[in-house]
């Protein structure tokens, strides 16, 4: 058996020691906490406020190191409208499904623009939406603060969280590179009809539809029945959102390499 | 500030409201009204009235003051947010108390769970009334108050033991033996540090123990029968590192575990009226009351209500203290507290008598001196 504590050579019973240390211990703190104690009183200052760190944390001599909220922190998402390309790239990257897009004013009436919308209920703060948005314009900032009455006071408008954009705080400058090989939307031409849809729904508006040549009919050869355009993507302005995929009625655009 | 006394004040308030309320009377109530019978019983009315919210008053302070103090002591703050600095924190929490139901358990015993909260709490009201606070502020000078307000502070254990008793909870009965128990071993250093006291003043009556400390704190050459009254006080009132009885690491509230709703705050307020009423026996018999060194300058001494204010001070200090050893001390055992009641306590406060009784003898203070009118 090992020692017992009265045994061990440290703690022989000083019964003096005994009431005099702790109370010297707590004086000790009691002087230190006179003038400011630990607590932040939170809704007051924040630990991040530069008053509270500049003034009080290091006046009082104690620069609290964990105060500043790290730049990677994913709070509540900004999103600046005006770049905003309606390309719905947030919503499908969205693992909770809590992007909705909904209608925002500043569209016209075939190209309703249309921004996120986010349920802070179901958020997850992955950040996957803003890695995700092509244009920069959704992204996640170091607020943190996300009380609210009602249930439905969880859900963002885009208009909301462009004030959250406009308050101008510090973003999470971390994002996912696009790889340099990536995927291009690639046409199946003979099956084309030529429809425009692709082109009409682009939010980048890098879709042109050209002409081809219309074929002359052979003999007993019924030529297809289709508009004799073609869309021509301009690759470095796509920001392979889909769409174009999505809208084909046809589906004959499809994700590949060119050789 | 001598002049005015707290009874004056009462009596002035008494006669002023009486006289206004007899012209609305015909001849023979309005005589009545203002015949001295009837405007001394309601002196006293007021008078006790006046004792009531002062102590009440001074009781949730001191609660304020503790949290504020425990705050301090562990790093944080206490209460914040209602009134400034939380100052009507403790208004809000007895609010909240006395609107909750009161529930007594089905098997509890009625007489004995009513009664023991109230006696509880009238008791501890009393020794509040007995105390002087000031030489204006003064329920009664009875010769022996000290040994009366000392005889109803340890009637406590007793009531405890009656609610503890009365709950049928297991924890409550188990709290309620503890304190009955944690009595034997603070009672007898107590008396004797104050047997000390006495011996140096001369008196049971504490006025004239307080005028006895015009030249010298009694702290000075007592400063043992301090320790032990300090320490038998802690117990005395329940407190960290004495609180046995309640416990709630093994007790889940120890004695007053069945108590809900007005009832916890009754034993709350008294438990605080008490830690309050020990403080005030403390600057009492030790510190001077409400008097100050001679070297004090004049004007520090003179402005109105100036001993109550400097009695309240030092009141308040020695509070601290207690707070000070709360968040200090872990809570020891009943062995531990019986071993230190008998074999350190009493053998001080024994000693601390024959010092006292030194000093009477030779007329001569250690460390300070020989005085010739020293000693009662
Ligand atoms: S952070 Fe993740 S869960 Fe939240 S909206 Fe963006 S993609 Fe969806
Ligand atoms: S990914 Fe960006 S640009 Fe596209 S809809 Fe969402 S916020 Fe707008
Ligand atoms: S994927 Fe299609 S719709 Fe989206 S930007 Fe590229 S071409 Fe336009």
């Amino acid at each position: 058996m090992s020692a017992t504590p009265e045994e061990s050579p440290g703690r022989e019973e000083k019964p003096f020691l005994w009431v005099t240390r702790p109370l010297a211990t707590a004086a000790k703190q009691f002087v230190k906490s006179l003038w400011r104690p630990s607590t932040v009183v939170y809704p007051f200052e924040r630990l991040e406020d530069p008053k509270f760190r500049g003034e009080v944390a290091v006046a009082s001599g104690k620069p609290i190191g964990v105060g500043e909220i790290w730049d990677n922190y994913r709070g509540v998402h900004a999103l600046n409208i005006n770049t905003c390309i309606s390309c719905n790239l947030c919503a499908f990257s969205c693992p909770d499904v809590c992007i909705e897009m909904v209608t925002v004013p500043g569209g016209d009436p075939k190209h309703p623009k249309k921004c996120p919308q986010i349920d802070y209920g179901k958020c997850s703060f992955c950040g996957f939406c803003s890695d995700a948005c092509p244009e920069g314009c959704l992204s996640m900032t170091t607020r943190y603060e996300l009380s609210v009455h009602k249930r439905e006071e969880m859900v963002y408008s885009p208009a909301r969280m462009f004030e959250v954009y406009k308050s101008k705080l510090p973003m999470n400058p971390i994002r996912v590179e696009r790889p340099a090989n990536e995927d291009q939307i690639l046409l199946d031409p003979p099956i084309c009809i030529g429809c425009n849809a692709c082109s009409r729904d682009c939010p980048t508006q890098c879709i042109t539809m050209l002409d081809i040549a219309k074929p002359t009919a052979k003999p007993g050869e019924k030529l297809p029945k289709r508009i004799w355009k073609e869309p021509v993507i301009n690759d470095s302005d796509c920001v392979r959102c889909g769409t174009c995929i999505s809208v084909c009625p046809k589906d004959c655009l499809f994700w590949g390499t060119r050789q | 500030m001598s002049n005015v006394s707290l009874y004056s004040v009462a009596y002035t308030l008494s006669s002023v409201l009486l006289g206004a309320l007899a012209h609305l009377f015909p001849a023979p109530i309005h005589g009545w009204l203002i015949s001295g019978t009837v405007v001394t019983a309601l002196a006293a009315v007021i008078f006790a009235a006046i004792l009531l919210l002062a102590s009440m008053l001074n009781t949730i302070l001191l609660i304020w003051y503790e949290r504020k103090l425990l705050g301090r002591f562990m790093d944080r703050r206490g209460a914040m947010h209602v009134g400034y600095a939380g100052l009507l924190q403790n208004f809000a929490d007895g609010l909240k108390l006395f609107r909750k139901d009161t529930v007594r358990p089905g098997q509890a015993d009625p007489l004995g769970f009513w009664l023991s909260p109230t006696a509880y709490m009238v008791t501890s009201l009393v020794i509040f009334g007995l105390l002087p606070i000031s030489t204006g502020w003064n329920g009664g000078s009875l010769p022996l108050t000290l040994l009366l307000a000392l005889v109803i502070f340890s009637f406590a254990p007793l009531f405890i033991f009656l609610g503890a008793w009365a709950s049928n909870n297991k924890y409550s009965l188990i709290g309620g033996m503890r304190s009955a128990a944690q009595m034997i071993a603070y009672e007898v250093p107590i008396l004797l540090a104050v047997v000390a006291v006495v011996v140096l003043a001369g008196t049971f009556d504490l006025n004239t123990i307080v005028l006895e400390q015009r030249n010298y704190w009694f702290w000075a050459p007592l400063f043992l029968a301090l320790i032990v009254f300090l320490t038998g006080m802690l117990a005395e009132m329940e407190r960290i590192p004495f609180d046995l009885p309640e416990a709630e690491a093994e007790l889940v509230e120890g004695w007053n575990t069945e108590y809900g709703g007005m009832l916890f705050a009754f034993f709350m307020l008294a438990d605080y009226l008490r830690a309050l009423v020990g403080s005030i026996l403390v600057v009492l018999l030790f510190l001077g009351g409400w008097t100050l060194p001679s070297y004090v300058p004049a004007a520090l001494t003179s402005f109105p209500l100036a001993g109550i204010v400097w009695f309240m001070v030092k009141t308040y200090l020695v509070f601290g203290l207690f707070v000070w050893v709360r968040a200090s001390l872990p809570r020891i055992r009943t062995d531990q507290l019986l071993r230190l009641g008998w074999m350190r306590m009493v053998p001080l406060a024994l000693l601390s008598v024959l010092l006292a009784a030194l000093v009477v003898l030779s007329h001569c203070l250690p460390l300070i001196g020989c005085v010739p009118s020293m000693g009662g």
